[in-house]
């Protein structure tokens, strides 16, 4: 079996190690025997239907992501990424990607950002910085095997609203999460999640990164999947030595 | 002025007691009281000190004014500076507490006999908010890099920081900058007078932004670059009509920017650059960077970590000099001064460790030392390979207790003071404060 993973503006959206989310499906497929392929998408690059197996999105810098946004709009990779979501394919944006999969980002100044109206949520900016490490209990949706808790580092000053709160990724526990007001975190759309949380996010969650390679292929190959059980003592303890931290 | 003596004089009392009491090293607390009692005391001690040379940047502060202090010091010339990353404000005014006579704060006039120059490391946040205050002969900026992003944001917002910091500096200040640096050329737009700068040729820092196609032509260049060993490396300085052939006992690449950097404020400041070998020879490096001691016949290495860019360059020099018999110890701490989100190590190229075929397991601590496993974990070193120790002493111990020739440690900056700390504990090296 194989997987190609398109990561989206690796370039410009890349300030928060979020490129171990990438790493992180890719050794755990690569683990199992899944080949995996991953393509590099940009500015002025052309993105073709069809040939992406998950879509990954980072966060970046306020001046790229204004870059960013023209390019999803103009180039019609917004259009072409949501489509593909609509049909099954997983994706993961966290912070910056996830403001752009919205409805759209209104500055503190200037003009609003348009977004892919992907996520049904809008992000406002804030002059409030909500910085530390975050706590959530996922969604029941995502079935998540072990338990249900995801644990990550947030950075972000936009806030983010969404128009069904039962869309959420999860309730914050600990944390500021979507907009710091109604302990909302993420959303998560048919297989697409995105929400605040780096860290890198997928490496301390392995039951999450399994879920989106199982998806994945689940979609690819128009079949149940079963995954080989991986060893995750270690993944397991950095997550638990976290969520020390917050029972403290 | 009265207010300004009664602050420095109780942050000499500070200083007096931390020192006696080995508390620590002096080199934030009395300035931190001094600031409560007196906010302005460095504005008005500015007027009576001498001329002041200004370093900033993401990487490499600390070894280049440790580098140029020392070149100025043997050149004769009686410098004041700030120690060991002290390079917020209150570590300013701890230096100036800590190096200048109590006599010479009651008659300032005299400060200006007594020291030729001064030398200030500044944090690249902290830059806006104390170098107009200071009347500098030079500032250096080395570099930009994405750091701690809880604590300075994104590279775009400090550059405007320093943007508009510069358009209330005075124009007699040079500007000295690294032009292979393509974010830092970004502020040549705000200074009127004409930039120093310097670069070097055919060698590239990982995450450095470097122009595409031409070169802004610099007036230092370091080039014939030979990284020969963790105590050598040679290389040939053109700067101006000279050309210096250097032995530098500082390994790495991003050393030759520091030296360059540090070379380049040298040759404003007139010093006999022919003299450089001869100062290499004696330069002991700074805290934990490059730091080399040795304890029962093994041979330690400290080299501190603390951002992406930074590391990467570390791992690099590691890997050019590591053998199968040496050991190394990675130290991850959250603390606010490390930077609370670790997610800056899935930046890091940890990936060039997963070839190394060492014999010794690496040992892992820190706080954070579970998410240093798991990042070596997926950068494809076997798990059983790794021994997680979160405890920093008992992680220490176990490099003491095996039989690897020479230990390689890289902690984040909290961790490093810790590590001093049992050194000094252990006796292998004397007051953890001392350079």
């Amino acid at each position: 079996m194989k997987l190609t993973i398109t990561y989206l503006y690796h370039d410009l959206m890349n300030i928060y190690g979020d490129t171990g989310n990438v790493i992180a499906l890719s050794k755990r497929a690569s683990w199992r025997g899944i080949d995996i392929e991953v393509k590099n998408i940009s500015v002025g690059q052309k993105l073709t239907k069809g040939l992406s197996d998950i879509f990954f999105f980072g966060g970046g810098q306020d001046e790229q992501q204004v870059k960013v946004s023209e390019d999803l709009v103009s180039t019609k990779k917004g259009e072409i990424i949501k489509e593909e979501v609509e049909k099954g394919v997983p994706l993961l944006a966290i912070c910056g990607g996830y403001q752009l999969l919205g409805e759209y980002y209104q500055p503190i100044q200037g003009k609003n950002l348009q977004g892919v109206s992907l996520f049904p949520a809008f992000t406002i900016a804030s002059n409030r910085r909500m910085i530390g490490n975050i706590l959530i209990n996922a969604s029941s949706k995502l079935m998540l095997e072990k338990n249900n808790c995801l644990v990550g580092f947030e950075n972000h000053s936009g806030k983010t609203y969404l128009k069904n709160k039962d869309q959420a990724l999860g309730y914050v526990k600990f944390g500021f999460g979507n907009n710091g007001e109604d302990q909302t975190e993420g959303c998560i759309i048919k297989n697409a999640i995105g929400c605040y949380m780096h860290g890198s996010l997928l490496p301390k969650n392995p039951d999450l990164t399994d879920w989106f390679i199982k998806k994945a292929l689940s979609y690819k190959y128009q079949r149940e999947i079963t995954l080989k059980k991986l060893d995750n003592t270690l993944e397991e303890q950095a997550q638990r030595q976290l969520i020390k931290r917050f029972e403290k | 002025m009265l207010k300004l003596i009664i602050a420095i004089f109780v942050g000499k009392i500070i200083l007096f007691f931390t020192k006696t009491l080995k508390f620590g090293g002096g080199s934030t607390a009395p300035g931190f009281y001094a600031l409560k009692i007196d906010p302005c005391s460095i504005e008005e001690l500015s007027e009576f000190l001498p001329l002041s040379i200004i370093i900033t940047g993401t990487n490499g502060k600390t070894t280049t004014s440790k580098l140029i202090s020392y070149f100025c010091e043997q050149s004769g010339l009686r410098v004041i500076r700030n120690r060991s990353g002290s390079n917020l404000e209150r570590g300013v005014l701890s230096a100036l507490i800590e190096q200048i006579p109590f006599n010479n704060f009651l008659n300032p006039s005299s400060i200006r006999k007594s020291f030729d120059l001064c030398i200030w490391e500044i944090d690249e946040a902290a830059f806006y908010q104390i170098s107009p205050k200071i009347n500098s002969l030079a500032i250096l900026f080395l570099n930009i890099f994405r750091d701690q992003l809880d604590r300075y944001g994104e590279i775009n917002s400090i550059i405007s920081k320093w943007n508009q910091t510069l358009t209330k500096i005075s124009q007699k200040s040079k500007i000295v900058i690294n032009s292979d640096d393509t974010n830092l050329l970004q502020i040549l737009k705000n200074i009127q007078t004409q930039p120093v700068s310097f670069s070097i040729t055919g060698e590239k820092i990982k995450g450095e932004s470097r122009i595409k196609g031409k070169k802004y032509k610099s007036q230092a260049t370091a080039t014939n670059i030979q990284l020969l060993s963790l105590d050598q490396t040679k290389f040939d300085l053109i700067i101006g009509l000279k050309t210096l052939h250097i032995t530098s006992p500082l390994p790495g690449l991003y050393n030759i920017y520091n030296l360059t950097a540090a070379l380049t404020l040298a040759d404003i400041l007139n010093l006999d650059l022919t003299k450089v070998n001869i100062w290499l020879e004696s330069f002991s490096p700074a805290f934990g960077r490059v730091e080399k001691f040795t304890w029962k016949d093994k041979k330690f290495y400290l080299l501190l970590i603390k951002n992406p860019a930074g590391a990467t360059e570390v791992l690099k020099l590691i890997k050019s000099y590591i053998t199968p018999h040496d050991q190394l110890m990675i130290a991850l701490n959250d603390k606010f001064a490390d930077g609370q989100d670790v997610s800056w190590i899935w930046d890091a190229d940890f990936e060039k460790l997963n070839d190394l075929k060492l014999k010794y397991k690496f040992v892992l601590s820190g706080i954070r030392a579970y998410d240093l496993a798991v990042r070596l974990k997926y950068s494809g070193i076997e798990e059983n390979h790794l021994i997680v120790e979160p405890d920093l002493i008992d992680a220490f111990n176990a490099l003491i207790k095996s039989d690897s020739e020479r230990v390689f440690i890289l902690p984040t900056y909290t961790a490093l003071l810790s590590i001093q700390k049992i050194l000094t504990q252990k006796k292998i090296k004397n007051y953890y404060w001392q350079n």
